[in-house]
């Protein structure tokens, strides 16, 4: 009964406390597709990604009510780090719908003219006015906003004296975006502003996963820690590309000890001294990636197949670079990369189960005939060829033999080289259903676009890839050009299984160069993937797609056309990015992988 | 002699391409010019034929354009066949400034009869009649191509471009296009103060989220159909969103971008 009344106090007072507008609410997943395009279009950097920010404690005075549901102490506030742009996951603050849209573009806006937060109070407002003056439609919607806001903001009536000088500091701000020169300092936390962005909060404690560059490890001497402590105001806050420098390695004991000693950044300047429980704030520490990365460095230890039952190493490895987008360069020799071959595995049949559809795409493929062109000054053929008909005539040394003036309608002959690689990463493991994992799909796809390949006159090769750092990144020959599609390749696709990581830039490369050697106009480069570029040390968020990026841009160069097909259902957020916008597909649906690869094949290839 | 009064090209240079371009002009030299498309190649090139006072014979390039398009064929008459010249054969005999727009849509085999004209020996073979043309000393030869467009099929030979003198066309500084969209479509500065800005904005959208971007052009259309009278807004989406893109978020984030402004 007891546990009943309170369930039921539970509901009431939450219902009560909350400050939502339920039918309003504007989620951040259905506005995300316009958000990413409309950031870019006002300056925001085209790699950033859009995510959800987490909630964040603030101590701030809650109303009663609040206080008694034990509400209102986190806030989803935004802000951006390198990586990735984080806004509220919903925005309900309004009772339009509209005007919660609005927030959204607002808080867009404001991030994308402002990279980084130094001063939370005099930055916020140099922005908003910047935004104003640069593009008055925003004006009007702003005024409407902020209008709404400001009646949700504590009152005098739980604020007291320097509090509520802060708070009207902060409207004021808020009306008048760069009227007010400084915040006056008052205890604990402003109630969250939402037209701001804050800085990002506190992760400066991740465990980094070992770099295996100890070439460049000269440049960055790591930092000692008392250097850390002194900088008391500006507790570092290391965002993704910089704590992975490799210069900060913390063992996971260690971590809480280190959460005591640092200052919480209030995003307050002038108000330090009030201090928030360091411990309060632990559980913004994001802990997955460190403990993901901790546990990934046993995993392969123990994963990474013994010598012996490891493929075939193929020579000594290829040195290959790398782009590093923070310094704008890349890093010569930075990658090894391992061709491997399965070189024990048995020819095997085509699976039965697999019988069926490869016929048909066989049969599909073998009538590949691109439009047909006109041979000229034929001997006999279909029509006349005036134009050397009139050479004829023109001709001074006019012979008496008889004159080659036709043309013959002949099917050009296709010329075009295609290399599928596909990612064999460790995420591929993964369970669609009881029966199959990513990895089977994967494989069928391939070998039913090897079994339709095989039926056309088009050359065509297969790798797979993954990687564990850049020391290893293991490029598995399924079939290269020269080798006849036969049971010895359909062996070779039955042992694909998944592998490591993701360095998508090293194998991209590779296979630009393979791509190279081939003599056909067309060479197209066909890429599966199941999710963003990502490896254990520092290859992933942003510099794991620049370098992808750099690496897709050097194959076109070579003019080579790369196109991707994705599973990934977020993949709309970065494959255009790195592929351009007509240089992707997604299929959301995976099981539908098998029969949609060979038909984009087709349309890409341009026969139908 | 050419030149009348109608046709007088208005060009607000963007930087010191006049005068490469008089150079060249004077050094008997080929141009290549290099931009996005609607940047202001081809009214460069007319303002240049103006001030040359040379006259301009432009050919519009496109994958079925042949050698003997552009050098002449011959024709059937009444009196049997007889030979005529090519645009670009007429530049060359009579000295005008031959400008191929677009040369990459020629193929590639088309655009080797460019060769012995853009060197030193500036002659144009006609093997048909078997004539060594001499160029006349006014011809020039002028081509233009949009180096953002990727694709496999096309593209300048290497050896056909280092034949020419290189200038590189972007669009215009915010400042410049602002003057250039009230002297072409007649609107008031404020109001093209914010398509720029707005154009601005959305070539950053290039690669990602748009193939083509915002042209010079394009603010100019937009420009002169908000001065017939079209409202802003909707003169924006009918020339500046549906034009560039058919995927409706891409359009949607157009719209929001430019609901910033107008
Ligand atoms: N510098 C300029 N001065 C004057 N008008 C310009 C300038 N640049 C572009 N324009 C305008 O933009 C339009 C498109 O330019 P155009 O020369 O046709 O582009 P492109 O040949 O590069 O595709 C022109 O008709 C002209 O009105
Ligand atoms: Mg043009």
């Amino acid at each position: 009964m007891e546990e009943f009344v309170g369930a039921i106090w539970h509901r009431l007072v939450t219902r009560q406390s909350a400050t939502d507008f339920a039918d309003a609410r504007v989620d951040l997943a259905e506005l995300q597709p316009q958000l990413a395009p409309f950031y870019r279009g006002l300056g925001g950097a085209p790699g950033k990604l859009l995510e959800a920010a987490e909630p964040r404690p603030f101590r701030a005075p809650r109303k009663l009510i609040q206080r008694i549901a034990g509400s209102h102490r986190r806030h989803a506030v935004s802000w951006q780090d390198e990586r990735s742009l984080r806004l509220p996951p919903s925005i309900a603050l309004f009772p339009e719908r509209e005007l919660n849209e609005s927030l959204y573009l607002w808080l867009t806006a404001m991030a994308a003219v402002t990279p980084v937060i130094r001063r939370w109070f005099g930055d916020n407002q140099r922005a908003s006015r910047h935004l104003l003056e640069a593009r008055p439609g925003l004006g009007k919607r702003y005024r409407e906003m902020v209008e709404a806001g400001l009646l949700l903001r504590p009152g005098p009536d739980q604020l007291q004296d320097d509090a509520w000088v802060r708070e009207l500091a902060i409207r004021r701000a808020l009306l008048q975006p760069g009227s007010v020169e400084s915040l006056p300092r008052a205890p604990g936390d402003a109630w969250p502003v939402p037209f701001w962005l804050y800085p990002a909060p506190l992760h400066d404690l991740s465990v980094v996963a070992e770099d295996d560059s100890s070439e460049q490890q000269g440049e960055q001497p790591p930092a000692p820690p008392e250097q850390v402590d002194s900088a008391r105001r500006t507790a570092r806050r290391l965002d993704d590309s910089k704590e992975t420098d490799g210069f900060l390695i913390f063992q996971l004991e260690s971590l809480f000890s280190r959460v005591e000693q640092v200052e919480l950044d209030r995003c307050q300047e002038d108000n330090l001294d009030d201090d928030l429980g360091a411990a309060e704030d632990l559980d913004i520490i994001t802990l997955s990636r460190q403990r993901r990365a901790g546990s990934a460095r046993v995993k392969f230890d123990l994963d990474l197949p013994a010598p012996q039952q490891d493929e075939l190493a193929l020579g000594e490895g290829i040195r290959l670079p790398e782009w590093d987008y923070r310094r704008q360069a890349f890093k010569e020799d930075f990658c090894l990369l391992q061709p491997m071959l399965a070189d024990d595995a048995e020819p095997a049949p085509l699976p039965e189960a697999l019988k069926p559809a490869a016929r048909t795409l066989r049969n599909r493929f073998s009538c590949l005939r691109p439009e047909r062109n006109w041979l000229r000054r034929q001997l006999q053929g279909d029509e006349l060829d005036l134009d050397a008909w009139l050479h004829l005539m023109t001709d001074e040394q006019r012979s008496t033999e008889p004159g080659a003036c036709y043309r013959q309608r002949r099917p050009n002959q296709r010329d075009l080289s295609c290399l599928l690689l596909a990612d064999l990463s460790m995420s591929t493991e993964c369970g669609i259903n009881e029966h199959e994992r990513v990895i089977d799909v994967i494989r069928d796809s391939v070998t039913l676009f090897a079994e339709a390949l095989s039926g056309s006159r088009d050359r065509f090769a297969l790798y797979g890839f993954s990687s564990i750092k850049n020391k290893q990144v293991r490029y598995h020959l399924l079939k290269n050009f020269n080798e006849p599609y036969g049971d010895a390749v359909r062996g070779r696709l039955q042992r694909i299984k998944p592998g490591f990581y993701t360095r998508m830039g090293a194998a991209v490369r590779q296979s630009a160069a393979i791509l190279e050697q081939e003599q056909s106009s067309q060479r197209l480069l066909l890429i599966i993937s199941d999710g963003k570029p990502n490896d254990i040390d520092h290859y992933e968020g942003r510099y794991g797609i620049e370098d992808t990026r750099r690496a897709i841009q050097q194959a076109r160069a070579l003019g080579i056309q790369p196109f991707c097909i994705t599973i990934d259902d977020e993949g709309s957020d970065y494959l255009p990015y790195l592929f351009g916008d007509k240089g992707y597909a997604l299929v959301s649906d995976i099981k539908r992988l098998p029969e949609m690869l060979p038909r984009l094949y087709l349309n890409l290839t341009g026969a139908c | 002699m050419i030149k009348s009064i109608n046709t007088t090209a208005r060009y607000l240079p963007q930087g010191n391409e006049v005068d490469l371009f008089h150079h060249a002009a004077a050094s008997q030299l080929p141009v290549l010019l290099k931009g996005p498309t609607g940047c202001g190649k081809t009214r460069f090139v007319q303002y240049m034929a103006e001030q040359l006072n040379r006259p301009l014979i432009t050919i519009a390039c496109h994958d079925d354009l042949t050698a003997s398009d552009l050098v002449g064929r011959h024709l059937i008459g009444a009196e049997g066949t007889y030979w005529q010249d090519g645009p670009l054969t007429r530049a060359v005999r009579e000295g005008a400034i031959c400008y191929l727009d677009e040369v990459v849509e020629a193929r590639k085999d088309t655009t080797v009869v460019l060769h012995p004209l853009s060197d030193h020996r500036r002659e144009l073979p006609i093997d048909r009649t078997g004539e060594l043309l001499k160029a006349h000393h006014d011809f020039m030869l002028v081509i233009s191509y949009n180096p953002g467009y990727q694709n496999l099929m096309k593209g300048l030979k290497p050896s056909t471009r280092q034949r020419f003198v290189g200038l590189s066309f972007d669009y215009p500084t915010p400042e410049r296009e602002v003057v250039i969209l009230c002297q072409e479509a007649g609107i008031d500065k404020q109001t093209a103060t914010q398509l720029v800005a707005l154009g601005n904005d959305l070539r950053r959208l290039k690669d990602q989220d748009l193939e083509e971007v915002a042209s010079t052009r394009l603010l100019i259309y937009t420009a002169l159909m908000i001065c017939s009278g079209c409202s802003v807004r909707e003169a924006c989406r009918a020339c500046l969103a549906e034009p560039l893109s058919d995927d409706s978020e891409t359009l949607a984030a157009i719209d929001r971008l430019i609901s910033c402004y107008f």
